[in-house]
């Protein structure tokens, strides 16, 4: 009897653990195609007209169509684990690197109380407004965040979050801080774009946070990131004036309307590094009519050395109840990096389909 | 939320098809009252408790419900796309979880009734003594 008790009890918890467990798949996806109409490419290193529309994981098209450098999927599998505990692991795959996927994300996550979440593992580095679901384009309005200010050639890293939740009247604030390193052993923006030997890009001690403040129509960011920065090229350690270390200090603002049918989107962000200040901008304007929200873009990036804007104008679609249909004109206009050319002025034109499910 | 399923959705009707009335309702034991913020706040997942401090579970209705698209125009002020483009954000950012979603009136009902917490909305002719309305728009 009593044997038959603990069995019993035993086969009911297993059940229950077995069917609390829940287990949820989503996802997201982007076909986006698209060519160079005119450009200058850089005629020393026999680079064709090329539009560099995504720095960090180097997605360019040139003039013939192509329909993978913005194209990518990617798989949210997450578990509740119960009593606040869930595990999530996001494979991504770009066309940029034919779409081999890759954990991008592995984290978990445990909810502290109604305010506090803690987080663990490996996130995307949330500097820039997009930073975080900068791969998730149905959540915006372009094709792509401006290029010119999504530029850095790090974007995950490993380490812990802590992120928050408040009310306070009418404003909701919310934000995280975290601190973690990231070691990209064969970094391809530094590797394969602005250079030719394998470098490994190391950003240690990484401590930051965000700030949001939202309020009906009104969504204000504020974020902030120092980091140490070391770097291998062809295994040889770099140094900067004899250190073989750097400091970098990231800081940003960014306010968001979203009123009536007026969408305005801005973002001022500026790195300090080995003295020089790397100053990006992004000013975007939308106007929803029904389905269609036409709008028009400029984003800047602006550094002693390195110069480059690019202006836009385009459509977002929301044809569907989970996908949306873009297209999107941008003018590039390069002033170079130490008086060469990062890719040339360049015109294109990209248009896609994105979706979530 | 499972968006797998909704995959096969077709396009939602126009939200100008219907103009029927929603009414948000919770557990008859649940003395909370609540205006249109703080049912918006609970169902943009920035709010998770009801103005006594006890614990809120929002449950939506499916995207091919009529009152989904009502709910999310005239109590949150968005469209459904909108909606789903912010919580793309957060679900993808590992911020926040959409309310579960559960496919009509009925069912919405069955499970406010059976639940001091949660609190739905479903077509203001649906309504009977199961649920408590606490607002309607």
């Amino acid at each position: 009897m009593k044997k038959s008790l603990v069995a019993l009890a035993l086969c009911t918890a297993l059940v229950s653990t077995s069917s609390v467990a829940e287990v949820d798949i989503s996802g997201f996806a982007s076909v986006v195609g698209g060519k160079v109409l005119s450009g200058e490419g850089v005629p020393e290193f026999g680079l064709e007209p090329t539009f560099l529309a995504n720095y960090p994981i180097v997605g360019f098209y040139e003039e013939d169509w192509s329909f993978k450098p913005d194209s990518k999927y990617g798989l949210q599998i997450s578990a509740d684990l119960t009593e606040g505990l869930s595990a999530t692991a996001q494979l991504v795959g770009r066309g940029a690197d034919d779409f081999n996927a890759e954990f991008e994300w592995a984290y978990l996550s445990y909810v502290l109380n109604e305010h506090w979440t803690l987080q663990a593992g490996k996130k995307r580095l949330p500097l820039y407004y997009y930073s975080d679901f900068f791969d998730v384009s149905y959540a915006y309005l372009w094709i792509r965040p401006a290029a010119d200010n999504y530029t850095w050639q790090i974007f995950n890293y490993n380490g812990v979050n802590a992120q928050f939740n408040y009310q306070v009247n009418d404003w909701t604030v919310s934000g995280n801080i975290y601190t973690g390193r990231e070691d990209d052993t064969e970094n391809k923006l530094l590797s394969e774009f602005f250079g030719s030997q394998p470098i490994r890009e190391i950003w240690k001690n990484i401590v930051g946070g965000v700030l949001s403040l939202n309020r009906d129509w009104l969504d204000l960011r504020f974020t902030y990131m120092t980091y140490q920065n070391e770097r291998y090229r062809n295994g040889v350690q770099v140094t900067w004036d004899g250190d073989d270390s750097r400091r970098g200090k990231f800081a940003g603002v960014s306010a968001n309307v979203d009123y009536n049918n007026w969408v305005v989107l801005t973002e001022f962000n500026r790195l300090t590094l080995d003295g020089g200040d790397f100053d990006t901008y992004l000013l975007s304007a939308g106007y929803r009519i029904g389905q269609w929200t036409p709008f028009v873009s400029f984003a800047d990036f602006d550094s002693e050395s390195e110069m480059h804007s690019t202006a836009s104008v385009g459509a977002r679609w929301d044809f569907h109840s989970s996908a949306a249909f873009k297209v999107q004109y941008d003018d590039v206009t390069d002033d170079g990096i130490n008086g060469q050319m990062v890719a040339g002025d360049s015109k294109a034109i990209t248009f896609g389909i994105d979706l979530v499910f | 939320m499972n968006w797998l399923k909704f995959v096969a959705i077709p396009l939602v009707l126009s939200s100008a098809v219907a103009t029927a009335e929603v009414a948000v309702v919770v557990h008859p034991s649940n003395a909370a009252s609540l205006d249109q913020a703080e049912i918006s706040r609970l169902f943009t997942g920035r709010g998770t408790t009801f103005s006594n401090g006890s614990k809120a579970t929002p449950l939506n209705l499916a995207e091919s419900a009529p009152a989904r698209a009502e709910f999310d125009s005239k109590v949150l002020g968005k469209s459904s796309s909108q909606m789903k483009a912010y919580w793309s954000k957060l679900v993808f950012t590992g911020k926040g979880t959409p309310p579960k979603e559960l496919g009509s009136d009925a069912d919405v009902k069955a499970a406010v009734a059976a639940d001091a917490s949660a609190i739905g909305y479903i077509d203001a002719a649906s309504v009977d003594a199961s649920v408590k309305v606490v607002g309607k728009f």
